[in-house]
């Protein structure tokens, strides 16, 4: 079954269709990515599966159901833009979320302090929110999200503002709700993170669907055109304009694109021609970073 | 309902925890109790127990009947008759006594001098009531009666007739005032007035206050964002609902809290002032069951109206500056409501008040001015009610749609015509 699937769904607003009839299967279990850069629509998307916004046309499905109050309480979602009642107890407040999805208030509460326990915030669930700092209130919104054990968490930039060791607490807390059965929609710009983490994904820009299904394959697709080296010496020796197309330094490191049907071994001709020492040369398949860029930019070009 | 119950009690706690709403709702009671106390002490009009004065009795032997008739005077709302007390009464007064008396008036030993010239009689002199100041104003009603009373009998028994049997024919006629509507006698008395515009100030200032309450608790969730997580477990109407019902019940706690303890002030006021003040007047309030009834729905049909559209105003802006300038011409609505009081209260029957009490959104404050003031034609209560009803369930459906788009949209504040295509969006 799927955990989401959209059919030819629209939403519009005055000037503009946010999404213009978008299709698209989630399959539940899975770790899917929701990417696209800024104004795609996203936003829009997953609202519209949270049912916070109705779409103009088209249908949305969850868990086999048609949107509903009841598959409301099948979801939780973790919003891009973040808040939470300044002047409550972090108790009282997840208890008051948890009990708005459907928990007994005493078994909200039960969960929440299991939850504050595990994730760092055990001694301060009489504090108040403002008294917080940005990352633990982002901790709370994420606990909010996953209290009542949802089959569907939607989680809208989840990693921003979290230093390494949360933004890993909470990769692990994720990881470990899919392998209990749940779905996870994760809407991010980092692609890193969709790398790790992905099972699928789907590309859209401006309210349309570029690309989507399993991750691999859609690299496998693009094939191994990529050489990531790192070396020391003169870059001069990078000058190749019949071979690569495209340069992308990361510091030490470099991805580069090669073009259609060249071959890769020039490049390491080329280097030890102008005396570089390589530490690494590897045929890689494309970043998804590469794929985004490419695709996103082929569209609005 | 289970979610809508949630949010109501989270907004109900939230809000009666607060210090502003325990610090005002303390406020009015000491009030009313500082009230009490005061118009006890001044019930008497002076610091001394009674209002002493002295009559100069230039006739010879009516003194001692003014006196008389004054201790006997039918008490009366203002004054009660032991309050007025003749220290002395002077016959025949020599220069010396009247100065003596005028410096005991000056030396406030005395409250006011009566003076009885010799003319009184035959009608070609008045008599006069010297006294410092103008807060013996209120004796002059019961002084002269008395001083008729005196002088009439006189006149009789110089005709030979006995004053006690002629008591029939001086008998006052009296003339009451009548509702032509309701055939009831009207209470001549001011205490409707003072009713009316109390409960007409009290719905002014609750649509206000409770209004910007709805308004800027809607702005709180916008502005932290909180409504998407909300409005993902519950629909913005339901939401919407549970705020509004609320905040609702936070002000008619605050208006039990305060009914009580007023309630409890006036029912004990005779012992209150037993304590304060022995032998002054007792305060008290006259209300009528039905008018409370009236003022509950009235008050409910008002206050749902204008706090949707609060709400409506609330979800639309971003900041503290936007909405100030988002809830003025809500707030200018409910004013004009306070300013057509004087028509009202001038002439509730004429029919501009009848039109006005019937107009959507003034309807609910000035009816129940016009209900307070004199009861209306059952016809026209109805009516308004109705008018009233409809105006609220539109204006709710309106506000929840333009509520429903307006929480999830940031920036700039909308246009009018935006928020017309607002109404359309599904």
């Amino acid at each position: 079954m799927n955990a989401v699937s959209l059919e030819k769904v629209t939403k519009r607003y005055d000037s503009f269709d946010a999404v213009s009839s978008l299709t698209m299967e989630i399959k539940e279990g899975a770790v899917f990515g929701l990417l696209g850069p800024n104004g795609a629509g996203k936003t829009t998307t997953l609202r519209m599966i949270v049912r916070i916004l109705l779409p103009d046309q088209g249908s949305v499905r969850v868990l086999g159901e048609p949107l509903s109050e009841r598959t409301q309480d099948l979801i939780g979602y973790l919003p891009e833009e973040r808040g939470l009642y300044r002047q409550m107890r972090l108790l009282e407040i997840l208890r008051f979320l948890g009990a708005l999805k459907g928990l007994s208030e005493a078994e909200s509460e039960r969960r929440a302090r299991v939850w504050l326990d595990r994730l760092g915030l055990g001694d301060r669930v009489n504090y108040e929110v403002h008294s917080l700092s940005r990352g633990m209130q982002q901790k709370i919104q994420f606990i909010a999200a996953i209290i009542h054990r949802p089959r569907l968490v939607i989680l809208d930039e989840p990693f921003t503002g979290l230093d390494p060791v949360n933004a890993a607490l909470i990769k692990d807390v994720m990881l470990e709700l899919r392998n209990q059965g749940a779905t996870i929609i994760l809407s991010t710009h980092r692609m890193d993170q969709v790398e790790q983490m992905c099972d699928s994904i789907c590309l859209m820009n401006k309210g349309q669907k570029l690309l989507d299904g399993d991750l691999k394959a859609i690299k496998k697709s693009y094939g191994n055109n990529t050489v990531r080296m790192e070396f020391i010496g003169d870059q001069a020796f990078l000058q190749l304009p019949d071979i690569i197309e495209r340069i992308n330094p990361y510091g030490e490191m470099v991805d580069i694109k090669l073009r259609p049907g060249a071959d890769a071994q020039q490049i390491l001709k080329s280097a030890v021609e102008r005396g570089v020492r390589v530490h690494r040369f590897e045929l890689i398949e494309p970043p998804l970073n590469d794929i985004f860029i490419e695709k996103v930019s082929e569209r609005n070009a | 309902m289970r979610k809508i119950w949630l949010i109501f009690k989270r907004e109900y706690i939230t809000r009666v925890r607060t210090k502003a709403f325990v610090l005002g709702t303390l406020a009015l009671p000491l009030l009313s109790i500082a009230i009490l106390v005061i118009s006890i002490l001044l019930s008497g009009g002076t610091s001394r127990n009674s209002t002493r004065i002295a009559i100069v009795d230039e006739v010879g032997g009516v003194g001692g009947a003014v006196e008389k008739a004054l201790r006997e005077g039918k008490s009366s709302a203002q004054l009660k008759p032991e309050v007025v007390q003749v220290v002395q009464v002077v016959e025949h007064p020599t220069p010396e006594t009247e100065a003596y008396l005028n410096s005991q008036v000056m030396q406030n030993e005395l409250d006011g001098i009566l003076v009885l010239p010799k003319g009184l009689l035959k009608g070609t002199a008045a008599a006069q009531f010297h006294a410092r100041g103008m807060r013996t104003a209120a004796l002059m009603g019961p002084i002269e009666r008395a001083v008729n009373a005196a002088i009439i009998a006189r006149r009789l028994s110089a005709e030979g007739k006995s004053a006690g049997a002629m008591k029939n024919v001086f008998q006052v006629v009296q003339v009451q005032l009548v509702n032509a509507s309701s055939q009831k006698e009207e209470d001549p008395s001011e205490t409707n007035f003072a009713v009316a515009i109390v409960a007409g100030m009290v719905l002014y200032m609750t649509l206000i206050v409770y209004g910007m309450s709805t308004m800027h608790s809607v702005m709180e969730e916008k502005t932290t964002r909180m409504v998407e997580i909300l409005v993902s477990s519950i629909k913005p109407f339901d939401l919407l609902t549970g705020k509004i019902v609320s905040v609702g019940a936070v002000a008619l706690t605050q208006y039990l809290i305060w009914a009580l303890t007023i309630g409890v002030l006036f029912a004990s006021a005779a012992s209150v002032t037993a304590l304060v003040r022995p032998g002054a007047a007792t305060p008290g309030i006259n209300l009528s069951p039905m008018l409370l009834v009236y003022l509950v729905v009235f008050f409910l049909a008002g206050y749902f109206l204008y706090s949707a559209l609060y709400a409506a105003a609330g979800a639309i802006v971003s900041n503290d500056e936007e909405a100030r300038q988002a809830q003025m011409p809500l707030t200018l609505l409910i004013l004009c409501s306070f300013m057509l009081f004087n028509v009202i209260l001038n002439n509730p029957n004429s029919t501009t008040s009848v039109i006005l009490s019937m107009t959507p959104f003034l309807s609910p404050i000035l009816m129940t001015l016009r209900v307070a003031m004199q009861t209306p034609p059952l016809w026209q209560i109805v009516l308004a009610l109705g008018f009233s009803i409809a105006t609220t369930v539109y204006t709710i459906r309106i506000s929840a749609r333009i509520y429903r788009v307006g929480i999830l949209m940031y920036g700039k504040r909308p246009s009018l015509k935006e928020l017309r295509r607002w109404l359309r969006y599904s």
